[in-house]
């Protein structure tokens, strides 16, 4: 059996946060969870869509800001509302992006 | 290859997209494949060109506009390239500062239209804030028509109570770079060079909800339609009432006031009946059916003259008939589809003749076109 690599196996620790993902979106690449290393919602919105490009405007919109009924929470605190992209993930660990209850 | 005799309904609706088909008698209908459950479909498209192939301007609440296509008369979708994003292979993340394009969101995608026969991988599409796009290889990749999408009098354009969108693209027949497009709360335009320039075309036409009753541009066109037999007439109607051109958009003029209200929001001219369109038309104020009952009129441009098609006592109710609403497709006589905005699908076999309701109830119908038998 080979050795398993994890995700960015040589980066500092302390910036890779554990994002867990809305499961509707597996049908545009990622997986229900995933180790992202970023300074910030938006530099790990990046590199999501950098690793599946047709997550690109699914979560954020042309000008990237969230989309209306997208929520992100870090370390279980909505920032969607508040600081949104621009939230810094210093000392997070984890990242939850799931949709709103909204629609009728 | 298996001979394609139906006729298939392609609806857009609020929770997805619908395909009927039917034979060309146009007796029977049974409801097809089902799609993008739940997301709102603002227009659905058959290209002639590639039979099989069917286009939806898939609008999801959670995750953004985006173009699926079928290849098979919509038992199966895909994603494809929605614009702005990058080819499969290309993984760019980053937003491209330099595409004046990307100072705006798309906030809907509202028309998807074919090119001609002679460009047989062109496709455009028209979105919400007032943009416009061309593709070359057929929806996987777009090109931003800057000349429009940044033309210098946008700092003037606003959007209707539907949005600011682009819902109407013609080409003309007989050259596939005069261009002809309708943005609402803006008007129409014409392009002869293939999309490099734009001239507004709404003299004559009526802005009543405007200081300026007649300005060059600032009306809500709501819809237009070519006429078949003459790609120089055209057939519009907008929020200020139903008018004609005959001269390639240079003036209009108008032809609902013998109606009354010539509020609608459609309109439809078939292959089969040159020198005629057919209007829904709706109560300017509610939006629904004027007079508490389902009514299209057919304009005669020969006599001049207006037809009304439904009897009063056939379909009682109010209820909306939107931009893309009304069909027609290319029989002799021909057939006349209109949807509702409460999810009744009406059927005319026979240009209006007689009409039935189809025994099903859709989501609210945002747009209804028509996938012509070979």
């Amino acid at each position: 059996m080979g050795k398993v690599i994890f995700f960015n196996d040589q980066s500092d620790a302390e910036s890779v946060v554990d994002v867990h993902l809305d499961g509707w979106l597996r049908e545009f690449g990622p997986r229900t969870h995933e180790k992202v290393e970023a300074e910030s919602v938006a530099l790990l919105l990046e590199a999501l869509e950098g690793r599946y490009p047709r997550l690109r405007f699914k979560l954020r919109d042309e000008t990237g800001q969230l989309r209306r009924f997208v929520r992100v929470f870090v370390d279980g605190q909505d920032v969607s509302g508040t600081t949104g992209v621009t939230t810094s993930l210093s000392g997070a660990k984890a990242v939850d992006i799931i949709h709103s209850i909204a629609g009728g | 290859m298996e001979k394609n005799n139906k006729i298939r309904i392609l609806l857009g609706t609020r929770k997805g997209t619908y395909v009927v088909e039917g034979d060309t008698r146009r007796k029977t209908w049974k409801v097809g494949p089902a799609a993008h459950e739940g997301s709102e479909v603002y227009h659905v498209m058959a290209d002639s060109r590639h039979p099989g192939d069917l286009y939806a301007a898939v609008n999801s609440a959670f995750w953004g506009p985006m173009i699926q296509r079928s290849r098979n008369w919509g038992k199966t979708w895909k994603e494809i390239g929605t614009p702005l994003t990058p080819p499969k292979k290309e993984r760019k993340p980053r937003f491209d500062d330099s595409d004046p394009t990307t100072k705006w969101a798309i906030n809907n995608l509202w028309h998807l239209e074919p090119g001609l026969s002679s460009e047989p991988n062109t496709l455009y599409l028209g979105a919400d804030p007032h943009l416009l796009f061309r593709s070359s290889d057929l929806g996987s990749s777009w090109d931003p028509i800057v000349s429009l999408n940044n033309h210098p009098a946008r700092k003037d354009w606003a959007p209707g109570a539907g949005g600011a969108c682009l819902h109407t693209i013609l080409i003309d027949p007989r050259d596939a770079r005069r261009l002809y497009v309708g943005l609402s709360a803006v008007g129409t335009f014409r392009s002869e060079d293939g999309g490099q320039s734009w001239k507004p075309t709404n003299k004559g036409v009526e802005a009543p909800f405007l200081p300026n009753k007649f300005p060059e541009t600032g009306q809500c066109v709501h819809d237009v339609a070519a006429d078949a037999a003459d790609p120089d007439t055209f057939y519009r109607q907008d929020h200020g009432g139903m008018y004609v051109s005959h001269d390639r958009m240079e003036k209009w003029v108008r032809i609902g006031k013998p109606l009354g209200d010539d509020f609608g929001f459609t309109v439809a001219s078939p292959s089969s009946a040159p020198g005629k369109a057919y209007f829904v038309r709706l109560d300017g104020m509610a939006r629904v059916t004027g007079e508490g009952h389902f009514q299209v009129h057919e304009w005669n441009d020969k006599t001049r003259k207006w037809r009304k098609l439904v009897s009063p006592e056939a379909f009682p109710g109010h209820f909306g008939v939107q931009r893309e609403g009304i069909a027609t497709d290319n029989r002799d006589p021909a057939g006349i589809y209109v949807g509702t905005t409460t999810g009744q699908l009406f059927i005319s076999p026979d240009a209006g003749k007689t009409w039935k309701l189809l025994p099903f109830s859709f989501p609210g119908i945002h747009s209804v076109s028509i996938a012509n038998p070979a």
